[in-house]
């Protein structure tokens, strides 16, 4: 029979041993939500610590590593109401306007040679600059889909939200981040196209401007700036449920019908 | 169908996440219309370039080391 105390150093062992193998993955996406080192460690560190302290709580054969990740969620938001930070803003009507125009107009720039990198010259910072432009709750997705390979319905656990929001979140942020590139490639002269500038507006400017569209009583994206900044960034948003039927087939696969 | 339709679902169709039903329904529809088809190509290419952009980056070792540690004491 086990001692309790051998027992115990068995749950660590196993724990480490499961765990140990996301560190790469959880890091990678602590740095882009903190954006430094070392609150991306001390993230990672808090997120292995509460993970172990429920280890217990884990249900077998459910997946480990969305489980590390909803630790790890859960874990920053707690850290980021305590700090109060400020939100990104962005006005998603804008965005969605002359997202259309750009597209079309530079497409054949961006596709005619096939074995370039679309921007050659366009640094790895301004990538990281436009990933760094989304609201959070956009940013996060799309780091759990495109980056980490997430399914959404992972990535629906991971945020606690529906999958239909979680769609909504990526058409959302994939555009957006699409939109901003763009506007960098064409500001710095790596496509050509017309001079559109660049119109990622300031909160300033956005409240400005939601106050006149709601003057002329016209509906808006924009959430409220009443609401207080956690509410702002990690809201269930109801109203941002995809109008897709989404529609479960099999386990992991979601189609969109 | 429509461009309008195709643009809404372009991003999950690109993940594999349409139906096969639907599926063949856009290609039919990328493949008689340039726009849709070219628009294709570049939210593809925007995103495999935004992939290798953001290329991992992985966890310090003084991390790994301090993680294990802290692991081992917390038993």
């Amino acid at each position: 029979m086990k001692t309790a105390e051998a027992y115990e150093h068995e749950q660590g062992w196993d724990f480490e041993k499961a765990a140990m193998p996301y560190v790469d993955s959880l890091y990678n996406t602590a740095y882009r939500m903190t954006r430094n080192s070392e609150d991306a460690e001390d993230l990672v560190q808090e997120t292995y610590l509460k993970a172990y302290k429920y280890y217990d709580k884990f249900e077998e054969g459910t997946n480990f590593k969305a489980w590390l990740f909803k630790i790890m969620k859960n874990t920053f938001i707690n850290n980021y109401r305590k700090k109060k930070l400020t939100p990104h803003k962005i006005d998603f009507s804008e965005i969605e306007e002359s997202y259309e125009r750009v597209i079309q107009k530079n497409a054949p720039d961006l596709i005619r040679d096939p074995e370039s990198e679309i921007f050659q010259d366009m640094m790895d910072a301004d990538v990281k600059r436009a990933l760094d432009s989304l609201p959070h709750d956009y940013k996060m997705v799309v780091l759990l889909a495109d980056i980490e390979g997430f399914s959404y319905k992972e990535i629906a656990e991971i945020l606690d939200c529906p999958v239909g929001t979680v769609m909504s979140r990526l058409y959302r942020g994939r555009k957006m981040l699409e939109r901003t590139l763009l506007d960098y490639a064409r500001k710095y002269g790596y496509i050509r196209g017309e001079a559109e500038p660049a119109k990622m507006r300031s909160r300033k400017d956005e409240v400005k401007g939601r106050k006149k569209k709601d003057e002329k009583g016209e509906e808006t994206d924009v959430q409220e700036p009443e609401e207080s900044e956690e509410e702002v960034l990690f809201a269930e948003a109801e109203d941002e449920e995809f109008e897709f039927e989404v529609e479960e087939q099999e386990e992991e696969r979601f189609e969109v019908e | 169908m429509l461009c309008d339709d195709y643009k809404r679902v372009v991003y999950f169709f690109l993940d594999g996440s349409v139906s096969q039903r639907r599926a063949v329904e856009l290609e039919t529809h990328r493949r008689d219309c340039h726009d849709c088809d070219e628009r294709t190509l570049v939210h593809r290419k925007l995103r495999d370039f935004v992939k290798k952009r953001l290329a991992p980056i992985s966890a310090p070792e003084h991390l790994k080391v301090r993680l294990v540690q802290s692991l081992r004491i917390a038993e």
